[in-house]
């Protein structure tokens, strides 16, 4: 059966690794969101709440963020990103346990459980951000972008690192539950230090230059900028991002390939 | 063809790393069905998954020219959230097979009805093996890897399972692993065992079984499963697994089964009793022992074992027709002699089986052997294990064995007890001396004599009214008796 024959050309193999992909999202969707009332539709719905309300609260409380921004504005962006980072590392994390069984065919990879799982992340943040902007804009609480590749590469970098970052801590989570037990706390944290609460702009220099230290924050400036265009005045570095995210994917693959050489499948 | 070479696999361990497999190597061509014998945890299901691909070696190479199946078992590869209809669709996509097709192949075989559209969480673990196995069967694989599949379901659906793999797919590749060797033999044409990481392969399987069965016997002292001594009735409940888990058990009973289906019952009957020296609480066993002896003509050994089933919680109907036929064969035509079939309750109220009958008379009698006939009696006569103890204790030869005149002569030895009779004895009366877990006076109890003194020392048995009562009237009746001294009563209180 050449079908489901191991010697196999690159092309061949990455039709299979599709194919597999392909599979695994259509089952996470089902084991995930069902086919009970809205179903599938979860997907975007359960993010856009969290965004819904969290710029409900900032609105109502006014929150001081020190821009000039409108407030809708800077909770949609803020927020959206912080979606991207943090539930991606919550997906990974555990993911292969969860999993295990599928393990005993030889096509699904270790990666290709991370990878499914962080597309469906990615794709409900995405249309969340997406839909909840064009509402948004239709209404008038909010003007278009100004530079719609700035936001979109913003976007990107952000969806990249938070990727990168949940395959990282995806894998070590299967070697020590202390990666369970540790994000949660760290990822509420460094939520307020992400970007998404403040302007950079708005902060004293000395602590500018410790909140550049931290990846997302560029790229939520990224996204600002696009966004408000000079209104914004963003603080990013590219050639920051960008090899740091580098480097953490390298360590995120390096740590599948060990976690993928020792697993056991249930 | 797969060519295996110089596969080796470590686990790490929290005491370590552990080497399960060590410079395995083979070659598999197609219509080679190659059977893998070995001990509980030799590693014949790692091997498995390393043959499929499911998980990496630590070193050495597996070449796959033909399509190699997952590890066919009838439990997992499932999500349980899933439909059974969701599972397949998923099976399907990954192995890019027309889901129509497969949908109706398991819809025929599985015969789950509707439940196939039902989460398979739901699904009993009988529909479950029906599931796992037919959505194996949608795609063909040159090579099958078959791990424990013997195991589950019932004989019809085993027949078909059979059908699928040994007569539809006869020209394939398999590896299969069982704790049955008699599937082993039966499907397999290229043996091999399984031992201490090492893979030894056989042309015959008379070879290979002898490996095994050396592999086996060399492991005696490691790691017997546990039978709990809590109280008589957690020994039956815990024997009837342990024993299974046991490989000597299996491997006695094994062969008693070989023996009985060429109806060699002299064989089956050795084999059965060797696998019940073992285990001899383990029940079913006692009732093919029944039967490969009564197939000789023994009709009271065949009484003993069929009333010794029943004692420990076989059904009734199923030995009482055999009792019968047992007992007018020795021309005994009145059936009078009831079934005392197990009831739970304190464990004096328990009925007797041979186990207990020879307990009682190494420890009462200091009598090894007990003449048939008379076991066969006792086991009739006696409802319980209480009335049975009584009646051991008001018999003669309990004078005998007890008084202090026989002791005075320095015949002890006869009377010291095994620690296995320790432990039973405990566990018979756990509700007075405190049970196995309890600081157990080992010591104190180092002979026949001992017992009867410490249960001498109180005057009531909780769950052994009449035993009691027979002691304490032996007691009475024999002034001095084996008690040197109030002070020594009192330190055993």
């Amino acid at each position: 059966m050449t079908a489901v024959s191991d010697r196999s050309s690159l092309r061949e193999s990455s039709r299979v690794q599709l194919r597999v992909l392909g599979a695994l999202l259509i089952r996470e969707m089902l084991t995930r969101y069902g086919r009970h009332n809205i179903g599938f539709l979860w997907l975007f719905v359960e993010p856009m709440l969290f965004t819904l309300g969290v710029t409900a609260l900032w609105t109502a409380t006014k929150s001081v963020h020190g821009s000039s921004l409108p407030i809708v504005a800077f909770a949609l962006t803020g927020y959206s990103s912080v979606l991207l980072w943090r539930n991606m590392p919550g997906r990974c994390i555990g993911a292969l346990w969860a999993n295990l069984a599928l393990m005993y065919h030889r096509n699904i990879k270790v990666l290709d459980i991370y990878v499914a799982r962080l597309l469906l992340e990615f794709g409900g943040a995405t249309i969340s951000f997406t839909v909840l902007s064009i509402a948004f804009i239709s209404i008038g609480w909010l003007a278009p972008p100004e530079d719609f590749l700035k936001v979109a590469a913003g976007w990107l970098l952000i969806a990249w690192f938070g990727a990168a970052l949940a395959i990282a801590l995806g894998a070590l989570s299967h070697e020590s539950e202390l990666v369970d037990k540790l994000w949660h706390p760290a990822s509420y944290l460094i939520f307020p230090l992400s970007g998404s609460a403040f302007m950079v702009d708005a902060l004293p220099p000395f602590a500018q230059q410790i909140v550049l230290y931290i990846p997302m924050v560029h790229g939520v400036e990224l996204v600002r900028e696009g966004y408000f265009g000079s209104q914004a005045r963003a603080h990013y570095d590219l050639s920051y991002l960008i090899p740091v995210t580098l480097a953490l994917s390298f360590v995120a693959l390096l740590l599948v390939n060990g976690v993928a050489r020792r697993v056991v499948p249930e | 063809m797969i060519e295996v070479r110089d596969l080796r696999k470590l686990y790490r361990t929290r005491f370590g790393e552990k080497l399960v497999l060590d410079k395995v190597s083979f070659d598999l061509r197609k219509g080679e069905r190659l059977g893998v014998l070995g001990r509980n945890g030799a590693g014949k299901s790692t091997m498995i998954r390393l043959v499929s691909g499911a998980e990496r070696p630590t070193s050495g190479t597996i070449e796959r020219h033909m399509s190699v199946s997952w590890p066919l078992a009838f439990g997992g590869a499932f999500q349980p959230i899933l439909t059974g209809v969701d599972n397949i669709r998923f099976i399907s996509r990954i192995y890019s097979q027309d889901f129509a097709s497969n949908l109706a192949f398991v819809e025929d075989f599985a015969e789950l009805g509707p439940y196939l559209r039902e989460p398979v969480r739901t699904y009993s673990s009988g529909m479950r093996a029906r599931l796992a196995f037919a959505i194996s069967m949608i795609i063909e694989f040159d090579c099958f890897l078959i791990d424990e599949i013997g195991a589950v379901g019932d004989a019809r659906f085993h027949d078909r399972c059979n059908y699928e793999l040994f007569e539809k797919r006869a020209d394939r590749a398999m590896i299969i692993i069982s704790h049955d060797a008699g599937y082993i033999r039966d499907h397999c044409n290229r043996w091999s065992v399984l031992d201490d990481g090492r893979l030894e392969l056989h042309d015959q399987f008379d070879a290979a079984y002898t490996a095994y069965k050396e592999v086996i016997g060399a492991s005696l002292s490691t790691a017997k499963p546990v039978v709990s001594h809590v109280s008589r009735a957690m020994m039956i409940e815990s024997s009837q697994r342990a024993a299974l888990a046991d490989d000597r058990f299996r491997i006695h009973v094994q062969q008693g089964d070989w023996a009985r289906d060429s109806k060699d019952w002299a064989t089956a009957e050795q084999e059965y009793a060797a696998a019940l020296a073992l285990y001899p609480y383990q029940r079913t066993y006692w009732t093919q022992h029944g039967h490969v002896t009564k197939e000789q003509g023994k009709f009271a050994r065949a009484e003993i074992s069929y009333r010794t089933a029943a004692a420990l919680g076989v059904p009734e109907d199923e030995v009482e027709e055999f009792i019968r036929f047992v007992a007018s064969r020795q021309h005994e035509e009145d059936a009078a002699h009831r079934v005392h079939g197990f009831r739970p309750g304190p464990t004096g109220s328990h009925p007797p089986g041979k186990p207990d009958l020879e307990t009682f008379a190494r420890v009462l009698w200091l009598a090894a052997e007990v003449d048939e006939l008379e076991q066969r009696d006792l086991l009739r006569t006696h409802a319980t294990c209480d009335g049975l103890g009584a009646a051991m204790i008001a018999d003669r030869r309990f004078d005998a064995a007890h008084a202090p005149a026989h002791r005075r002569n320095g015949n002890v030895e006869a009377g010291s007890l095994d620690s296995d009779l320790i432990e039973r004895i405990f566990c018979f009366f756990a509700a007075d001396l405190g049970g196995p877990d309890q600081a157990k006076p080992t010591e104190e109890l180092g002979s026949a004599d001992d017992l009867v003194r410490l249960l001498l020392a109180r005057e009531t048995l909780t769950e052994w009214p009449l035993t009691a009562r027979a002691l304490q009237e032996w007691a009475a009746k024999r002034p001095g008796g084996p008690l040197h001294s109030l002070h020594e009563l009192q330190a055993l209180a």
